[in-house]
């Protein structure tokens, strides 16, 4: 059992969704850790947001989901020892920007980072947990290339009806249509979209849909996608919000919008594993497994 | 195909481990499986020395009684030596299954979920396999894992209300809180048998369709229901996985129901008339979906005997075995009893002390 004296404490390394993260070095072994700061509310005991993450983190031991190594408890907060990770996505990405213009990655670094988050994903599902907040903060990456899923804050385990966060806390860029049209009953789908979005993002260095809110970010949407209807998507009128009056929008060609903000050249199976993703449909999207069986990613599995 | 992480569990194995019913490469990944899993011989052995490790405590804190009292006559000497002895490993047991199964009537009483009476239960009984009840009496961690499994389970109630309803303080349950979650291991998923009765139920109507009755079904979808709660008190759940004591809850409630389905959905050889339900020819049959079905029965026959094999500690046994430990923990108890007693057959012969003083260590 680790002790809190066993850490140092060193920079403030940001504000996860329920407590601080500092980076911390382990006096003993020499080895850098990520200390999740958890103030305990003496009213109610250790928070439950705490203890979602503790119990879905200890279940989920993989290479590409961040490592709980270890709680420690201190008179008034919790602290989570976790696996250190050099950087996140999001900061990788900002760091790529020249003047004012966004890079996006070397397509062989795209395919390897979205192959690891996918594998992180389909991990999460087998297990029958849905990550529900994915976005390239939340993805953590280091200098050897690896990426993992971090902060299962919001993570919840299947079947559990789920309050709408409010929009301002959480961003809405990686949200799936199905969600912000008010759908109680979304399960794994609602990941895939994001991992959809994160994939276009990196191709581009540039986030697909950047809505500021839940309506303007329907709108991008279906200005890109396609506005659906209940022909191509059978039940969207039955969504609580629903708006029948939407502006009709054809879909657009997704693999020329793309290309056109890259250099590199985009192939035609890079481009259908985006439309496997990013389907307005919830019931069309692949799943993860079905994803990472896709054509885009044989050098991987061959 | 993804890259699974293929650990086994560092300790022991479950007795069962070479089966497989569905998902079950899933369920060995589970810390439920991983961590709380464990044979007959290995789950003896954790409460044999969590019980030696404070009894030995206990006995070291008499001897220094007995140091610094000299002045003890050799009758009282005597009595602590008589009564104020750690508990036994056996009498630990009892006494966390009588709390454990309190745990389950009191949660029906707050109309809590199934499901956290089902977590709150695991959670106690794990507790006291890494703390003795000689170290921290079950009472006071009662609360705190009922209160904790509904963290857990995403059933929200705030620990003001809790309090109210369950009439204790805050502090009380809040107090342990932390040092269950050590002892847990962090390790907070759980699962139970009523997922897999569910399934098995759906299945059972579809394999045996046209064949069963459905309001007959639904008896005994709540019959079995409510054996589960009592499975979940024995050492079923450490030695099986849930669906393996889901189908030994389903033969005990109806077994020519349970050979039927299993004939029909694992290819299980027809009786032989013995009554057995088993073939001697077919003990390697495997059934279409990998299953070895006279092997499965088996195990779910060694399954149903551990389940019958449960222990239901009378409130009396509850009482004694609470009073035990407190002279253990307070020697000068035994004497101020002994001392009570003299008086009262010097006075009068009248045989109540005793009693009382019995019924004062309630729990």
């Amino acid at each position: 059992m680790a002790s809190s004296s066993q850490f140092k404490q060193l920079e403030k390394l940001g504000n996860g969704t329920y407590a601080t993260v500092y980076k911390g070095l382990n006096k003993t072994t020499g080895v850098y850790v990520a200390l999740k700061e958890v103030k305990l509310d003496s009213e109610e005991g250790t928070p439950s947001t705490a203890v979602r993450e503790i119990s879905l983190m200890k279940e989920l031991k993989h290479e590409n989901i961040v490592r709980l190594y270890d709680v420690i408890h201190t008179e008034n907060k919790l602290t989570l020892v976790f696996e250190f990770m050099d950087n996140d996505l999001k900061k990788y990405m900002d760091s790529r920007i020249v003047g004012n213009t966004p890079y996006g990655f070397e397509m062989s670094l795209v395919k390897y980072f979205e192959w690891q988050l996918l594998q992180g994903v389909a991990f999460c599902h087998e297990n029958r947990i849905l990550h529900r907040d994915l976005k390239p903060q939340n993805l953590l990456i280091n200098n050897k290339g690896q990426l993992k899923l971090g902060d299962f804050g919001l993570a919840r385990a299947f079947g559990i009806p789920v309050n709408t966060f409010s929009s301002e806390v959480v961003t809405l860029w990686y949200r799936a249509p199905d969600v912000l049209m008010g759908s109680r009953t979304y399960s794994t789908s609602i990941d895939i979209w994001s991992c959809g979005c994160i994939l276009a993002e990196m191709i581009t260095g540039r986030p697909l849909f950047p809505g500021t809110n839940d309506e303007e970010q329907l709108k991008l949407i279906f200005e890109t996608m396609g506005t659906p209807s209940e022909r191509t998507w059978p039940g969207i009128s039955n969504l609580p919000k629903y708006n029948a009056q939407h502006p009709q929008h054809l879909p657009k060609d997704l693999g020329a919008l793309l290309q056109s903000q890259t250099r590199e050249k985009m192939d035609l199976a890079l481009i259908d594993l985006l439309y496997g993703l990013l389907q307005l449909n919830p019931d069309r999207r692949l799943s993860a497994k079905q994803a990472l069986n896709h054509p885009w990613f044989a050098e991987y599995y061959q | 195909m993804t890259a699974k992480v293929k650990e086994e569990p560092i300790g022991d194995k479950p007795v069962s481990s070479s089966l497989r019913i569905t998902d079950d490469d899933l369920y060995r990944h589970s810390t439920q499986y991983r961590n709380w899993s464990f044979t007959p011989e290995r789950l003896d052995q954790i409460r044999t020395e969590v019980n030696a490790s404070a009894g030995s405590k206990a006995e070291k804190t008499l001897k220094q009684f007995l140091e610094s009292h000299p002045e003890l006559s050799r009758e009282e000497e005597e009595a602590v030596a008589s009564k104020a002895v750690p508990v036994t490993t056996h009498e630990e047991l009892l006494l966390v299954n009588y709390f454990a199964r309190m745990i389950i009537s009191f949660a029906g009483k707050m109309n809590l979920p199934t499901e956290v009476a089902a977590t709150a239960v695991a959670f106690f009984r794990r507790f006291f396999l890494s703390n003795s009840v000689m170290d921290i009496p079950p009472k006071e961690v009662f609360h705190t894992t009922l209160f904790f499994a509904c963290k857990t389970e995403n059933y929200f109630i705030g620990v003001e209300s809790f309090a109210k309803k369950a009439k204790t303080t805050t502090d009380a349950i809040l107090k342990h809180e932390f040092k269950l979650l050590e002892s847990l291991n962090f390790t907070l998923m759980n699962h139970h048998p009523y997922k897999a009765l569910h399934g098995f139920f759906l299945d059972i109507q579809n394999v045996l369709s046209g064949r069963v009755d459905m309001k007959y079904m639904g008896q005994v979808y709540t019959n079995c229901k409510k054996s589960i709660s009592d499975a979940l008190l024995t050492d079923a759940v450490y030695f099986y996985t849930p669906p393996q004591i889901t189908l030994a809850i389903l033969l005990m409630e109806d077994e020519a129901l349970m050979m039927r389905y299993m004939q029909l959905k694992f290819g299980l050889q027809p009786d032989n008339g013995d009554g057995s339900g088993q073939s001697s020819q077919d003990s390697e049959q495997v059934s279409s979906n990998g299953i070895n079905a006279s092997k499965l029965l088996e195990v779910i026959k060694s399954c149903r005997s551990v389940i019958n094999n449960k222990i239901i500690p009378a409130k009396d046994d509850a009482v004694k075995i609470t009073a035990k430990i407190h002279y253990c923990q307070n020697p000068m108890a035994v004497i101020d009893r002994l001392k009570r007693q003299r008086e009262s057959s010097s006075i009068a012969s009248t045989p109540q002390p005793v009693e009382t003083d019995s019924k004062r260590q309630k729990t």
